[in-house]
């Protein structure tokens, strides 16, 4: 491996596959099933691809997590088990000059909601100080922050469609301008009451949401939750195992997907496309593009899974993970972000 | 040598304020003294306060809910290219990164927490569609009919100016011609309710590093800044009213809400700053500061200041303008930038109000806590400073341009 572009080195994992770190193993990467809605009442089946309720301290012993919402929770965990697949120890490490960037839609929504609750229930005069800080959206990636002690850059961003895809291009920017040596991205939302009922009242679900047909054989938008954490580095270190190389990309909110791909990829052709569909709802659009419109039949094509479109803006992280998981082994790749709503994002990766 | 490829200008600014729309009223109002805080008693029952609100806003008729905040970041992005878009060919594939906290929180009320589902049917499914902060940079595209990458920050009250710095390193990627970055934040219950129970307002008029300082005032505002390398600007003749000559942002990694106390994080974001200016500490002619009114925010940043321009021939000029029209969190370090520029093209150093009495400690040899009358004086280089909660601070330097 030569490279000079920022290495994917390390990766950590909470979705509705468990906490995990690195890839996800073979025999459990296949298409999931949604899982009934339990954390709220529901008059009727409702589904959605959640995060199984686990001890986070069970994941990485000592960690305090018992003031935090789960975006926070799961911030720590992930990025936890990313630098530990990576190998990093962080007391070698310059930490001023490690970065945070942390994509997300919703933000700290539980918490939110539960400062509405305090408020509907006492009042706006008497609502909850240890809640509020917590309601901002970069408190996950403040604590992240906070726990490992890194003191670089530390920014949140939300985009339309392709928050995750542009987190990732931006923190390899700020490597690549000498403005950090190393980058956590981490990309996720929680599911909540008032987001899933506000994709219900839209109409906006898959049909498989309300009864237990596979998810593979209806479809449409189903929810889903999570977060991934990886490790962004400088190549050349020797320890390091890296899944891939960061070369360039571009997102875009509007124009024409084709065009903008086409001149990304300067007349060569990936050996893969990993598709991120992006958005709620994940429907065919006149907006977006075809990946086979934009290769020839030499490509390989990863379609986009249910369980990372559910994450909607957040979710291109994953679908890095779950293609990556499925060992495409050496080659160009382009991650390509496409949404319903239009715009697109592109990122051409060499995986080792 | 300047590399005109990786220098970034200011070509444009645009403002809503509780002064009203664009720099000029901003400029006018701030050079003559005024201060916007006023009570409020009806921001939600049993709120009495100081705040800073806007006026009415134009009215935007395109069948779109739009949330205050958004509506608030598309008046300043209109304001900031009126004389732009129409001479830029390229200006359709800008980038937008707008800043807010508050974002659409401003639409949604209580009864979400009892029944999501009913509060929607009731109408409120268009009003929580502008929930994400994105919407905010999604409505400044959609106003202006930009297609180029788009992005939101969140990072409590340093947003707005992180929203700078994500656009300069854009630029340098070569990502969008220009960019329209900037922040936006409404006055609304939430936050009002959220920094009364953390105990952070000042029932009265905020006063930045004064010793008796009690807190904060909340303020709504917007301000978007149109930023390009220097190379685009020149070949579009665009007139240029400053250069972003350097940036950084650090993490004190200290504290959920308060910042670190000896100011050493926010001290070496100021250093990494002047470093990728190329800029010394006696150059810097003035520093508008963060200066939220709080106790422990305006300690922590004095010493910020007296470990960064430490070995400085003379004191450096500090002041707040937090103290005229309160803190706009995600707005703030735009609107903070814009007050900036415009303080070196006008040649001033603006005090901060009310600060009569500095507390002792910050009585210090290595900042001149600017107060009283206005200053006039050529203004070459400038920063402003912007700090918030979750540990983030970011350190922006500007310099004047001579072709």
């Amino acid at each position: 491996m030569k490279t000079t572009l920022p290495v994917l080195t390390g990766i950590g994992s909470v979705t509705p596959y468990g906490p995990l770190a690195g890839l996800i193993p073979a025999e459990s990467s296949g298409p999931l099933e949604p899982s009934a809605i339990t954390a709220w009442t529901t008059l009727e089946l409702r589904r959605a691809f959640l995060v199984e309720p686990f001890r986070p301290a069970s994941i990485v012993p000592g960690l305090k997590t018992r003031r935090l919402d789960r975006l926070s929770a799961w911030a720590l965990v992930a990025s936890s088990l990313a630098l530990r697949d990576a190998g990093i120890d962080l007391g070698q490490m310059d930490r001023s000059r490690i970065a945070v960037f942390f994509a997300t839609g919703f933000g700290c929504v539980e918490l939110t909601e539960a400062f509405y609750q305090s408020a509907a229930t006492y009042g706006w005069a008497e609502t909850d100080p240890i809640t509020f800080p917590e309601t901002l959206s970069n408190a996950p990636a403040s604590h992240v922050a906070l726990f490992h002690d890194l003191r670089g850059p530390n920014v949140t961003v939300s985009c339309k469609s392709f928050a995750a895809e542009s987190a990732l291009l931006q923190a390899a920017s700020l490597m690549r301008h000498g403005q950090a040596d190393l980058a956590i991205v981490l990309a996720g939302d929680t599911l909540t009451q008032a987001v899933y009922e506000w994709y219900e009242t839209a109409d906006l679900l898959s049909p498989a949401c309300f009864n237990n047909e596979p998810a593979s054989s209806v479809s449409g938008f189903i929810p889903s939750e999570g977060l991934v954490a990886m490790v962004l580095e400088p190549a050349g270190r020797l320890a390091a195992r890296p899944y891939a190389a960061l070369g360039a990309g571009r997102w875009a909110a509007g124009g024409d997907t084709r065009a903008g791909v086409r001149q990304l990829l300067e007349g060569g052709l990936p050996d893969f496309i990993l598709c991120a569909g992006n958005g709620a709802p994940c429907t065919p659009s006149s907006l977006t593009c075809s990946p086979r419109d934009l290769v020839g039949e030499d490509t390989t094509i990863f379609p986009a899974q249910p369980v990372a479109v559910g994450m909607g803006e957040a979710g291109a992280l994953l679908h890095l993970l779950l293609a990556l998981s499925r060992r495409p082994g050496p080659g160009q790749a382009l991650l390509l972000g496409t949404s319903a709503h239009g715009g697109f994002a592109a990122l051409r990766l060499e995986l080792f | 040598m300047i590399d005109a490829q990786k220098t970034i200008v200011v070509t444009g600014i645009g403002v809503v304020s509780p002064y009203g729309i664009g720099l000029s009223r901003l400029q006018a109002g701030m050079l003559a003294g005024q201060c916007c805080l006023a009570l409020a008693t009806d921001l939600y029952p049993g709120f009495q306060g100081t705040v800073a609100p806007v006026g009415a806003l134009p009215s935007l008729h395109d069948g779109h809910h739009y949330s205050r905040s958004d509506r608030l970041a598309m008046v300043a992005a209109r304001d900031a290219v009126a004389d732009i878009a129409s001479s830029c060919s390229s200006f359709r594939e800008s980038g937008i990164v707008m800043a807010s906290t508050v974002a659409g929180l401003t639409e949604i009320d209580p009864e979400i927490s009892r029944g999501p589902a009913a509060w929607y049917r009731h109408g409120g499914l268009s009003r929580a569609a502008s929930y994400s902060v994105s919407r905010v940079a999604a409505s400044v595209g959609e106003c202006l009919d930009i297609q180029g990458p788009s992005c939101a920050v969140s990072v409590a009250c340093a947003s707005g100016a992180i929203a700078l710095v994500l656009a300069a390193n854009m630029l340098l990627d070569e990502a969008a011609p220009m960019v329209l970055a900037g922040g936006s934040d409404a006055l609304c219950p939430f936050t009002m309710s959220g920094f009364n129970s953390l105990q952070a307002l000042d029932a009265d008029a905020c006063r930045p590093f004064d010793q008796n300082r009690k807190g904060l005032n909340l303020g709504e505002g917007a301000a978007v800044l149109v930023l390009e390398t220097l190379a685009h600007a020149t070949r579009r003749g665009a007139r240029i009213l400053a250069v972003l000559r350097g940036w950084a942002m650090t993490n004190d990694a200290y504290h959920p809400t308060a910042p670190q106390k000896d100011g050493i994080g926010l001290a070496s974001c100021i250093q990494r700053s002047l470093e990728m200016a190329e800029c010394s500490i006696e150059e810097v002619g003035y520093v508008n500061a963060h200066g939220t009114g709080t106790p422990l925010n305006d300690i922590a940043e004095t010493y910020a200041y007296e470990r960064a321009f430490h070995g400085r021939s003379r004191p450096i000029p500090v002041s707040s303008t937090k103290s005229y029209f309160g803190h706009c969190l995600g707005a703030a370090g735009a609107l903070e930038a814009a007050i900036t520029i415009m303080a070196m093209r006008a040649g001033v150093l603006l005090p901060t109000l009310r600060l009569t009495d500095p507390i002792e400690s910050l009585e210090s040899p290595q900042v001149d806590w600017l107060r009283g009358e206005l200053r006039r004086q050529p203004l070459p280089v400038a920063m402003s400073v912007s700090a918030g909660f979750g540990g983030s601070n970011v350190a922006l330097v500007f310099g004047s341009y001579r072709s």
